[in-house]
């Protein structure tokens, strides 16, 4: 296992009890029923890790809570019992921002998965934080709507896990991320305390906050209600995929779109080395080949058919070998299922392998990719990249094989080269897993001393014990009892 | 001090308070030297951009310094290929519009009073116009920031690139903050490519009913107009202006099928307005909500719009002198303006729709009134359900309460 420095946490909560005293379990099972608290050794195996398996730490609890009463009670009581708290939603987080804490109480919302309110006619749905991400789109689909957010992992990525790492997805190019999609929201703070945010009505007046809360890593509260944005379903949809003799071509075809004013609904490029797992996982017919991009644009038929056309052209000019378009939707899904199965695909080809997520700016992409490349084979170890090209947003899988020594260590190293190359372009350390335990380390080379603060300045105004998720995201955290400023520094 | 002072002057005051001093730092180092040296002198602070919000909130509780970012107004980088600009945030709005143009890029915001408003202040404003409906509002655009906390600390939030989740969103809590939480310095944005063509088509006469029946039309049709506007004319009729904008042949198809639509709803003819005659709608829209002396911001569902016109708003409407509304139909959001005919009429005219609408979820906070009428109704109206959240950001970060104190929701 590499060493997470993460294991390592000395901050606010880490001096917790070892195990939740028995008189306190039996309070939470009170509130929660026995059924949904789960303190057998065995059972808490499930609980050990999130997406991010390589690290695993055993809850000292797990409650799953059945309602905001319910979730205000627990926090009530492990305030009490001074328990750090780790909100769960799926597990599919690829940061470990669920991974629990030595002696925590794991709060896991999948219980919560009732959709409460739906108002089509003004744009919006009100769900329990456990649902399913393409669970809305599914309840609202038939009536010709959909929850624009996609990630991969959709089908089973709960909303409340969404909110908390500010998902993406494919589509968020042109329709945004989660953030631009939640227009309320439900919280528990760490005194018990309930605070509403936002709602259906735009433009609550005062801060922003549910800005801030979105995205925040289950370091401010726990979510319990959500009210997201429903869009109308796009007259048309046009996708193509497109094959070029390197990423250099598709890296530039992506950029002479982009300049021509189109703003497509997706852009997803893949390398060799993810072609050749997508096709032995999916079998789809694509030919090996250097690169590939795949993209869709949405929105009114005329406005579609001119820019796929003129984006087809500008993929030809900048030295596209091969166009496809589909001729049925069943086509087109298969291109998309060999997209996104892409990362699983990828144990096909290689015993064990990590993705890794960083962001640098669109235009970088081909001088990035052969700056990956030279780092890769440097270590001797390959590299499979297949991202959201339309937002510079790589997510190189560094393939390794965990039973020759080294090759684990050197892996763990490559990815930390590609984060600071993402910063040093510009870029950020995450576009979208999120920060969790596995990037605290790299918060202090995007961002300064005076910027960790002041963002540990607004976290301590959620929660100034520092009980929810203690060690994620910031690496050294701060009491806040202390006086912020330059002398607090010293 | 590196920037020289001046003393404040009447002209200087925000909403009758008159700062001692008025700096105007020419580099963000040397406004970040008058933010240091106000807080060892533990002077009070506002920030000023163009002054185009100044009504906005109630009056500061005390006034010592301005800081005004007018020479703050450097593009810092414009990178066409990512889309993205950061610039200083005395940049005017038409100066970097100006700017972009060269590129064929814009930044999709149009508030009123673009060669006044500066980026600092629309994003401490929250300011907006019709083409919110297609690309969203400040906090969905701006990706980056730098702020000066009030003990001179400078913080930077987000980045450079428009996905990036790394960190708290720093970006979006200063965005509608009116300077209570820090001087924003710098501000990065996404970019959009500028249209290739726009059009303008406008049904005059409709009533409330009318226009909700078309919005929804509008959605079902799955049209996607970048602006969709009623007008209420003093009489009761709503003039309903959509504009489109776009590739020209996806504009072209997307104008057919709403002006069929329209004579398909209601049997009337739209207007498709040209050049000049559409610059002078939406230049009327610009009018309405900037030259009032009073100005409320209304925020309720879309659909409530009919119930809106006929019970919430008759009063306040019929208390003002030339009294305009302008509603942003998908959105759910507008405002009401005009002259008070008399202030204590117009209060209690406030408060009674201030009530009805929140029996549905909204809320109506007024952006511009005369002393007058400040005196006899609240300007933000009851807190919202967070105020002691808020008020815990703004201890933490603005220890000393020297920003703007008394300004903002709730007193903060």
């Amino acid at each position: 296992m590499p060493a997470y420095p993460y294991l390592e946490y000395k901050g606010p909560m880490s001096s917790a009890p070892a195990a939740v005293p028995r008189d306190v379990a039996a309070r939470m099972a009170a509130v929660v029923g026995a059924s949904h608290c789960i303190s057998e050794d065995a059972d808490l195996r499930t609980y050990e890790c999130d997406g991010l398996t390589g690290v695993r730490v055993r809850p000292a609890l797990v409650v799953l809570p059945g309602s905001t009463e319910e979730v205000a009670q627990v926090i009530r009581l492990a305030r009490e019992a001074n328990l750090p708290i780790v909100p769960r939603g799926s597990g599919t987080g690829l940061s470990g921002g669920a991974l629990p804490v030595p002696g925590c109480v794991v709060v896991a919302l999948s219980r919560m998965k009732r959709i409460l309110e739906l108002d089509l006619e003004n744009g919006w749905v009100r769900v329990e934080p456990g649902v399913a991400n393409l669970d809305v789109s599914k309840a609202v689909g038939p009536a010709g709507y959909y929850y624009a957010p996609d990630p991969s992992s959709q089908s089973i990525c709960s909303i409340g896990g969404n909110v908390a790492e500010n998902s993406g997805g494919a589509h968020c190019l042109k329709y945004g991320f989660t953030s631009n999609h939640v227009l309320g929201a439900r919280l528990v703070l760490a005194d018990g305390s309930i605070a509403d945010l936002g709602g259906p009505v735009l433009d609550t007046p005062g801060y922003d906050l549910l800005g801030v809360l979105v995205g925040s890593e289950g370091l401010l509260g726990i979510v319990t209600e959500v009210v997201l944005r429903l869009l109308r379903k796009p007259q048309a949809t046009r996708t193509f995929f497109a094959t070029f003799p390197s990423t250099d071509e598709a890296g530039n075809a992506v950029s002479a779109i982009i300049a021509s004013g189109i703003v497509p609904a997706a852009i997803e490029m893949m390398d060799k080395l993810a072609i050749v797992a997508a096709k032995a996982a999916t079998g789809v017919d694509w030919p090996v080949v250097g690169a590939a991009l795949l993209m869709d644009v949405d929105g009114p038929l005329a406005e579609v058919e001119h820019t796929a056309d003129n984006a087809v052209e500008l993929a030809r000019a900048a030295g596209a070998l091969e166009i496809r378009r589909p001729r049925d939707e069943a086509e087109r899904a298969l291109m998309w299922k060999g997209r996104k199965s892409a990362f699983a695909a990828v144990g096909r080809i290689s015993p064990n392998y990590t993705v890794q997520d960083g962001v640098i700016p669109r235009s970088e992409i081909a001088k990035v990719l052969r700056e990956i490349d030279d780092m890769t084979r440097k270590r001797g170890l390959r590299v499979a990249n297949v991202f959201h090209a339309g937002d510079g947003n790589l997510h190189p899988l560094v393939l390794y094989d965990a039973s020759v020594p080294g090759q684990e260590q050197s892996a763990e190293e490559l990815g930390g080269e590609i984060l600071r190359m993402c910063i040093r372009y510009g870029g950020s350390i995450t576009g979208e897993h999120g920060v969790g335990a596995d990037k605290a380390i790299y918060m202090g080379e995007m961002f300064s001393a005076d910027d960790l603060e002041t963002m540990g300045l607004v976290r301590c105004a959620f929660d100034p014990e520092i009980r929810f998720n203690p060690g994620k995201v910031f690496p050294t955290p701060r009491l806040c009892g202390d006086r912020p400023g330059k002398a607090w520094r010293e | 001090m590196a920037a020289p002072a001046r003393p404040g002057t009447e002209a200087d005051a925000i909403l009758g308070v008159r700062p001692e001093a008025v700096y105007e730092p020419s580099t963000v180092e040397e406004a970040v030297e008058v933010v240091r040296e106000s807080a060892r002198g533990k002077k009070r602070l506002a920030f000023v951009g163009g002054g185009t919000e100044l009504s906005l909130g109630a009056p500061p509780a005390g006034l010592d310094v301005i800081l005004k970012t007018g020479r703050l107004a450097r593009v810092i980088e414009h990178a066409p290929s990512d889309q993205i600009v950061i610039a200083e945030a005395g940049l005017t709005l038409a100066a970097l519009q100006a700017t972009l143009a060269s590129h064929r890029q814009r930044l999709a915001l149009d508030p009123p009073l673009p060669s006044r408003a500066t980026l600092g202040g629309i994003v401490a404003a929250n300011a907006f116009g019709p083409r919110r409906a297609r690309y969203g509002s400040v906090r969905d655009l701006i990706i980056g920031v730098s702020i000066v906390r009030s003990d001179g600390t400078v913080a930077r939030g987000g980045g450079k690139v428009v996905k990036n989740v790394a960190g708290f969103d720093l970006p979006k809590l200063m965005v509608g903050s009116l300077g209570t939480l820090g001087l924003i310095a710098t501000v990065t944005f996404r970019l959009y490519p500028l249209p290739e063509q726009t059009a303008t088509l406008v049904l005059r006469g409709r009533s409330a009913g009318q226009v909700s029946t078309l919005v929804g039309r509008l959605r079902e049709a799955q049209l996607e107009p970048a602006s969709v506007v009623a007008f209420w004319n003093d009489g009761g009729s709503f003039d309903f202006a959509v504009r489109f904008e776009g590739f020209s042949k996806g504009v072209a198809e997307q104008c057919e099928r709403f002006a069929s639509l329209v004579l398909g709803e209601t049997g009337a003819a739209c207007d498709r307005l040209e050049g000049a005659v559409a610059e002078a709608l939406w230049a009327r829209h610009d009018t309405l909500r900037s030259e009032p002396s009073f100005r409320a911001k209304l925020a309720a569902l879309p659909s409530s719009i009919e119930s809106i016109a006929a019970e919430t708003l008759p009063p306040l409407l019929s208390a003002l002198e030339s009294p305009g509304w302008v509603w942003y139909a998908t959105l759910g959001l507008g405002f009401v303006t005009g002259e008070p005919r008399s202030s204590e009429a117009l209060a209690a005219a406030v408060e009674a729709s201030r009530a009805r609408l929140a029996r549905g979820g909204g809320t109506l906070v007024i952006q511009a009134a005369p002393a007058g009428v400040r005196e006899r109704v609240a300007v933000w109206g009851p807190p919202p359900p967070a105020l002691p959240l808020m008020k815990s950001i703004k201890e933490r970060l603005d220890q000393g309460r020297r920003l703007s104190p008394g300004r903002f929701v709730g007193g903060i």
